[in-house]
């Protein structure tokens, strides 16, 4: 829609993922919306969410993937992996079978997405302490051993869901600082927006497929 | 620009999933699983074609498979509305909104189709009256969906 430069300098796509129920789409909600969706029906396939946040001085818009948790969506739902620079891999620390499929999705992630991909554990509903089923400790060791990086949050309360996705994106801003992320490489899920004058809206659908298919 | 309207299938997984579905049409058992992964790959692809393909194998699952029915619904609406169709995706999302009216992915898709149709001068086509079609008329089924989202 917007015509002439942009307001942000970078574009980082993210995913989320994990099992059914974990509150994943809640947890974008809170991020984008600043409100929590009690009763909120099971995504179908993916979702989409952008926010722009501001790291170092630079303004970032985040395109935010949340992809379905039920099993029958995931073999699709793997092509949105592709090309993410953030992972945020959610489970329920009152539901452990939710914490015990982790190194499935985890798995998954390796194998689809590339090594500077930046992987971010959230154990969510952690308002819910009198049902807690995981412990902090326990979850942090996990997130320690595969190099994860790790909180607890809580959609519905907020807390720490701001700092997940923005703590996210100050690691993928210092991987391109460092040299560590090529910004010219596919699907690096980083791109860099020159904020330049001018006018680019020839045909918004036009622009939207060259931006797809920048394989 | 990325979103659920202009983002495009990777080929290799529309040739992948296409044939998982050929494969199991030449034996004459397509699981309604299969049908829908093609169905949703062909949706997004970037040919019209392959949309309107899509479109039939959704249309197909809706009649025969109720299980499935909101995420076949959900689908039609952005194939419709991919293809400019935008009355048609209209009435996919205000019918999944009949029955699960506070959905927030499928009131968020039917502002991003408005805001399409606003910028291709087409708002208040889908309000006029008479251009809303029944959902059981477009497919060729009762009024079948009402009661069906929760199980």
């Amino acid at each position: 829609m917007s015509a002439g430069p942009y307001n942000y300098s970078y574009i980082f796509k993210y995913i989320i993922i994990g099992d059914m129920g974990v509150g994943k789409s809640c947890l974008l909600h809170q991020f984008t919306e600043k409100k929590f969706m009690a009763d909120c029906p099971h995504t179908i396939g993916v979702e989409f969410g952008t926010r722009i946040i501001e790291v170092s001085g630079q303004k970032i818009k985040l395109q935010i993937w949340d992809t379905a948790g039920q099993e029958r969506f995931r073999a699709v739902t793997r092509s949105y992996y592709r090309g993410a620079a953030g992972a945020l891999m959610v489970y329920d620390i009152t539901r452990r079978s939710t914490y015990n499929h982790l190194s499935s999705w985890l798995t998954d992630t390796r194998n689809l997405t590339n090594p500077s991909t930046v992987i971010f554990l959230i154990g969510n509903k952690c308002d819910l302490e009198g049902q807690r089923d995981v412990t902090y400790e326990e979850a942090s060791k996990f997130a320690e051993e595969n190099g994860l990086m790790f909180v607890e949050a809580s959609a519905k309360t907020g807390d720490n869901v701001e700092e997940a996705f923005l703590e996210t994106a100050k690691k993928i801003y210092q991987s391109i600082q460092d040299g560590r992320l090529d910004l010219n490489a596919a699907e690096s899920g980083v791109q860099h927006k020159p904020s330049q004058p001018g006018r680019n809206n020839l045909s918004s659908d036009q622009q939207a497929s060259k931006d797809n298919c920048a394989c | 620009m990325a979103d659920v309207l202009s983002e495009t299938v990777p080929p290799e997984d529309l040739k992948k999933f296409e044939k998982i579905y050929h494969e199991q049409l030449y034996k004459n058992d397509v699981t309604p699983k299969a049908q829908f992964e093609y169905a949703w790959c062909l949706v997004r692809s970037k040919y019209p074609a392959d949309i309107q393909k899509g479109i039939i194998l959704l249309e197909e699952l809706y009649k025969t498979n109720e299980e499935g029915r909101r995420d076949y619904l959900y689908y039609l609406a952005i194939g419709t509305a991919r293809l400019k169709e935008y009355s048609k995706a209209m009435t996919y999302v205000r019918s999944f909104l009949s029955i699960e009216p506070g959905n927030q992915q499928v009131i968020s898709l039917e502002q991003q189709i408005k805001k399409r149709m606003e910028k291709e001068g087409l708002v208040g086509m889908a309000y006029a009256g008479g251009v809303v079609l029944a959902v059981g008329a477009i497919l060729g089924v009762g009024l079948a969906i009402a009661g069906k989202s929760k199980s």
